[in-house]
């Protein structure tokens, strides 16, 4: 359904997306996880056809086989809402305070289908009582202002499926909420998926999160996608080292805080930071902070390498190879 | 067992919200409702809970930035909202905070040396500021240099570390913390934990931490206690509370943190 080959995001000598190769097909349930700065909200803006005007667009982006790479604004608004729809990040400004939330769920019914008011009304209805509203009639006449954070989620949720797109992307869905709205939401969207056969998107910090909602995982470091593969295998046997980085770094709630002499265990870290987008290795991204890096790390990107079951990684060492 | 460094008995704090009629008395919302706890020195307490569970306006009282509507702080052998003013300035230096957001909590107009040694000017330290300005820098892992240059520079990691060292500058015993991981990336907030774990060492810093995530909670505390709409639900040794939660929400809790499902 949707491909991108080779495809490349720059500012000037900034690169926000460098040479991306993904496959999304029907029922695809994806993760696409990474710090700050790793391009996968530059990804999902690719994706809607949302990239900003200062973007450089190289490679292949194809809807169905159509080249979208340079299409134009007005060939994006056919593929938006009804081929793919995304549900944005912060629900509490995503939303028009001064609308009804009804009248926001409607309008790309209206635009995109023609559909009269109250036909619109009926579909946002379904689609209220589909996400979990409870008392949809009354909810439809509210304002923004009068539902809670995971309330707005689901309006946010009901305004993307308007169209039944066969793509859902959902840019950190969840990081706004608390864990528990958090994790009702997250299985909210994996039930449309499987229901609607659609394929969704998750972008996401939160490996949690995305163990819980996808089959299939992109790790991304610095524009690169490093690390492909299943949700499942890739959480288990990292084989990039910055997704195993990534997995030791985060806090296992489960692990003692002090060993059996009464020490503090200490977290295992990557060190430095997230470089900004200009001054990136022009090697592999995560050189300078790699623990096993090479010198030829820092000059030479390393080419993605298929490790057989789907599985793809970016790195000069990986299992069984010698420097 | 020593006394401990920090003791809040039967806390409870409440606030009237705005009229809904003329005719009926204004609701009031119970922010926190009948907590106790204790920190000693060089121990972590961590407090969980959702948005509106309560935890930050128990940081608040504790930083005795408000008073209790009822129960007692008493810090160090001292009841905290019975000092005098001048008393409460004084002793300010003894418990510090660090604040959720790095990018809002440095004035962006001022070198960050300048703001390292904000805390000891409003104390009254005139005297070495600039040597403990760069002890600061050093014990949080920044260079000295760094203190000639401007929030802007520095990553959200690096300036959590500007806003610790502001924090321990004027060596306190109680370090609260509320949120101060959560806006960092995953592989920063395991450095600011560890430096968090290295401070407490070298310094035995009692540690209120503050935070929505049981498991960046784990990984550093000793004591927990779970809140729920101002309630205390749960409490304990951190250990025993994750291995065995009794209460439904922190098993919730526990569910939304792990990463096997």
């Amino acid at each position: 359904m949707f491909q991108l080959t080779g495809f490349t995001a720059s500012f000037g000598s900034a690169t926000a997306l460098r040479r991306a190769d993904l496959t999304i097909r029907q029922g695809d349930r994806l993760g696409i996880v990474g710090e700050s700065g790793s391009g996968k909200t530059m990804l999902a803006l690719c994706l809607m056809g949302m990239a900003p005007d200062a973007a450089q667009l190289d490679g292949r982006l194809e809807i169905d086989g159509h080249d979208m790479t340079h299409a134009t604004e007005t060939a994006w608004q056919h593929m938006r809402a009804r081929r793919v729809a995304m549900i944005f990040q912060e629900p509490m400004a995503a939303l028009n305070p001064l609308r009804r939330v009804g009248d926001t769920v409607m309008e790309p019914m209206i635009v995109h289908e023609r559909l009269g008011r109250d036909q619109a009304r009926q579909r946002a209805l379904s689609l209220f009582e589909e996400v979990g509203i409870p008392d949809p009639v009354a909810r439809l006449r509210q304002f923004p202002h009068e539902l809670s954070g995971g309330q707005r989620q689901r309006v946010l949720i009901a305004l993307a499926l308007a169209c039944n797109p066969d793509l859902l992307i959902a840019d950190e869905p969840t990081t706004a909420l608390d864990a528990n709205v958090a994790l009702r939401i997250t299985d909210l969207l994996v039930r449309l998926a499987t229901e609607r056969g659609m394929a969704l998107v998750f972008i996401t910090h939160d490996l949690a999160a995305v163990a819980r909602a996808t089959q299939d995982i992109v790790v991304m470091y610095g524009g690169d996608m490093v690390e492909r593969g299943t949700t499942a295998e890739v959480l288990a046997d990292p084989a990039h080292p910055y997704t195993k980085g990534l997995l030791g770094a985060r806090p296992d709630p489960t692990a003692q805080a002090r060993d059996h002499n009464g020490k503090r265990r200490r977290l295992p870290t990557i060190p430095g930071t997230v470089p900004p987008l200009f001054s990136l290795p022009q090697g592999c991204r995560f050189a300078g902070r790699c623990p096993v890096e090479i010198p030829r790390c820092a000059t030479n990107r390393p080419a993605p390498q298929d490790l057989g079951a789907n599985r793809i990684a970016a790195c000069h060492l990986l299992r069984g190879q010698r420097p | 067992m020593t006394a401990p460094l920090l003791d809040a008995r039967n806390l409870s704090r409440h606030y009237r919200m705005p009229r809904t009629s003329l005719l009926r008395a204004p609701p009031v919302l119970t922010a926190v409702d009948n907590v106790s706890f204790t920190i000693r020195a060089g121990e972590t307490l961590g407090i969980v809970g959702e948005s509106g569970s309560g935890k930050s306006t128990l940081a608040r009282m504790v930083m005795a930035f408000e008073q209790p509507d009822a129960g007692a702080i008493v810090f160090e052998g001292q009841n905290l909202h019975n000092l005098s003013a001048s008393a409460l300035r004084k002793l300010r230096q003894r418990f510090q905070m660090v604040f959720q957001d790095p990018f809002g909590s440095l004035d962006p107009r001022r070198r960050v040396g300048w703001s390292i040694a904000e805390p000891l000017r409003a104390i009254g330290v005139d005297a070495d500021t600039n040597r403990r300005t760069v002890e600061a820098l050093e014990q949080v892992g920044l260079h000295p240099r760094d203190a000639n240059k401007y929030p802007h520079e520095f990553s959200g990691g690096q300036r959590q570390r500007i806003a610790i060292a502001r924090a321990i500058v004027t060596r306190p015993a109680l370090l609260v913390a509320d949120e101060a991981v959560s806006a960092l990336d995953v592989s920063v907030q395991a450095q600011i934990l560890n430096l968090l774990m290295d401070l407490q060492d070298d310094l035995g810093l009692g540690i209120l931490f503050i935070s929505h995530d049981l498991a960046v909670v784990a990984s550093i505390c000793d004591q927990l206690l779970v809140m729920q709409n101002g309630k205390p639900v749960e409490a304990g040794p951190a250990a025993e509370v994750l291995r065995n939660p009794a209460h439904l929400y922190t098993q919730t809790l526990l569910k939304a943190a792990g990463v096997t499902a």
